[in-house]
């Protein structure tokens, strides 16, 4: 029953973030990093619930690969849990990046310092929801359930 | 089976995600066409397919006819616009359910005109109505009338007038072209109008009335004025544009109160054109008529308004004259949070991108700054600059789109709270007093540029149309 009221919390932390990353007044994508024009031009172009939306698949699906794919007691110690951490924190913002990029160059727009600086974020926000996947989804791992820390 | 809550879960969290997410296809794409700035009538029109393919899904944007409701497709619109930053307004009325606008022209034709139209002349006036008629729609409307002591219509088609390359020897005869009776002219067709109707005098604003033997140049320009005042008092909701051209002149000149005598050159002429407000709104901006209010032969320009205009206007994040930084709250009103000012300087800079056009000023009116009104705590100043296309980059585009001018204003940000009005004040325009004499007894001086008793008779019609004050009000609240 514990774990499954870690589970129903982290999806519920995971929608109140796609949540916040819709709307208009309180931006979740807007505390960190402000640039008037090019944020206007995230949310004109709907932009801000699909960076959301890769973050969120990134994340929990490196989770869900760590510990039903890997899954294995080689690999269970906590140093490659954040191994996997490093590579979603980091693969996360290079495909948000890269999607950016895209429907600007798409529009005839060109943010690229600003993009770079925006995407900074999505280090941050895919490292916070890996954990939260993490602390949703180990409890049903057969070999990693103990990563990072036994309980 | 173990993993039978995770599973369930996770599907959970995506039916989630899939609700929270984005838009209906309809939104998308008003979205789209309001981002990319395709508003056209071919956009406007795959909107309207995309509400009939669905008909169960966008009942409520049809009639019970299963016709697109353009007005509940325009605030559907609207809605859309109203949630972008900024905000945009598109304005859908000429695409949809409006119908076209008719031409009522006013030809005057008392003797003082006929110098206009000489066959050795450059033909401006005749190829300034031809050029009216022809920037109505093909199909739209059109009626001629001959005006001096009354209104005659003219006996021939359309296509005979534009033709016709001596109009005051083909109308000969009609009516008495000794003197021009405003009163009548400008009754009649305030009368004679109807919704959606754009009546057009053309006319050198010479007010001659019949029999001012021994009556003073004074007493005339106070009855012009009042008669002005009187005729537009009496019908409300009206919109009249003053629009000064000039032309060749040659032949005599019948001088108030003077010998006539003869005169080759430029003299102005005016074309005045009244319209419902509605109708003088969709005339501004229904691309359609491009050519009406905006023709390049046109030299001054004043557009008459009974009420204060809302002028929309978009704070403009990236500007080069920007400084300091601050951030467009969304919502009602323009509200800049978090100013801070220039590190080096101290200064607070924005701009704003306004669309001046609806209110159809002259430039020259538009862009000078004694003519507004500019309050606040701190003090700040105002420029302002007409858009031109090189201000134009893909990153401000959608800022300055349908945006005539850039509005900037400078101060010290010292209060932790500002609130800075911008006002342009409603007074007759400096080329009106520049454009009128009071004397046209020889061709010297400013004879060439000038109109006997233009500034009384466009005076009265002021006096009967002014709404407000001010054109319009623009509040810009600042916070810390």
């Amino acid at each position: 029953m514990k774990h499954l009221v870690y589970l129903i919390i982290g999806i519920a932390v995971t929608v109140l973030f796609f949540i916040l990353s819709c709307t208009d007044g309180f931006n979740i994508w807007e505390l960190l990093y402000f640039n008037q024009g090019y944020n206007d031009k995230m949310y004109n172009l709907d932009m801000y619930p699909v960076i959301a939306a890769i973050t969120i698949l990134v994340a929990w699906g490196g989770a869900a690969i760590y510990y039903y794919a890997i899954n294995s007691v080689k690999f269970d110690r906590w140093y490659h849990w954040l191994a996997v951490l490093g590579v979603v924190a980091v693969l996360a913002p290079v495909v948000c990046y890269i999607y950016n990029d895209t429907v600007f160059a798409n529009n005839g727009l060109m943010y690229i310092g600003e993009s770079i600086q925006f995407e900074m974020q999505t280090v941050l926000f895919a490292a916070l929801l890996f954990i939260v996947a993490s602390y949703s989804m180990r409890w049903w791992s057969s070999n990693c359930r103990h990563t990072p820390l036994p309980q | 089976m173990r993993r039978l809550p995770l599973l369930v879960m996770m599907c959970v969290l995506l039916a989630g995600l899939a609700a929270c997410g984005g838009h209906g296809k309809l939104d998308k794409a008003v979205r789209s066409v309001l981002v990319s700035g395709d508003t056209t009538r071919a956009a406007y029109d795959s909107l309207c397919s995309l509400v009939t393919e669905n008909p169960g899904k966008y009942s409520d944007l049809l009639t019970p006819e299963g016709k697109v409701d353009h007005k509940k497709m325009a605030d559907f619109i609207d809605k859309i616009g109203s949630q972008l930053r900024p905000p945009m307004h598109w304005d859908t009325r000429p695409y949809g359910g409006v119908d076209d606008l008719s031409l009522t022209v006013y030809f005057e034709r008392s003797g003082s005109m006929v110098p206009y139209d000489q066959r050795g002349g450059g033909g401006q006036l005749k190829k300034a109505v031809n050029d009216l008629i022809n920037h109505f729609p093909a199909g739209s409307k059109v009626d001629i009338n001959i005006v001096n002591d009354g209104i005659y219509p003219y006996q021939h088609t359309v296509d005979e007038f534009l033709k016709d390359r001596d109009i005051y020897q083909s109308t000969a005869g009609i009516g008495d072209a000794s003197y021009t009776d405003f009163q009548l002219i400008f009754n009649k067709i305030l009368e004679a109008q109807r919704p959606g109707n754009v009546s057009v005098l053309v006319s050198d604003l010479i007010y001659s009335p019949k029999d001012t033997r021994g009556v003073s140049l004074d007493k005339i320009f106070n009855e012009e004025n009042s008669l002005a005042t009187r005729a537009f008092a009496k019908y409300k909701g009206k919109s009249v544009v003053v629009q000064q051209l000039m032309g060749d002149f040659s032949g005599k000149y019948y001088p108030y109160n003077g010998v006539p005598f003869e005169y080759s050159g430029k003299r102005p002429f005016y074309l005045v054109i009244i319209a419902d407000n509605d109708a003088m709104d969709q005339l501004a901006q229904d691309k359609r008529y491009s050519g009406v209010l905006d023709a390049p032969a046109v030299s001054n320009s004043y557009r008459f308004n009974q009420s204060t205009s809302e002028v929309e206007c978009r704070v403009l994040p990236e500007w080069k004259d920007n400084a300091g930084r601050f951030r467009v709250k969304h919502g009602d009103g323009i509200v800049l949070a978090k100013c801070d000012g220039d590190r080096q300087t101290g200064k607070l800079c924005f701009s704003l991108a306004a669309n001046l056009g609806s209110l159809m000023k002259d430039d020259a009116m538009l862009t000078d700054v004694s003519n507004y009104e500019v309050k606040s705590i701190d003090g700040y100043t105002l420029t302002v600059q007409p858009i031109d296309q090189s201000m134009v980059t893909a990153n401000n585009k959608e800022y300055l789109e349908g945006m005539t001018h850039v509005l900037t204003l400078v101060g010290d940000l010292k209060s932790p709270r500002d609130e800075v009005h911008i006002a342009l004040r409603n007074e007759l325009p400096a080329w009106v007093r520049q454009s009128s004499s009071t004397s046209d007894t020889s061709a010297g001086g400013s004879f060439s540029t000038t109109t006997l008793g233009l500034e009384q008779l466009l005076g009265g019609m002021f006096d009967a149309m002014k709404g407000g004050s001010n054109y319009f009000d623009i509040i810009i609240n600042l916070q810390r």
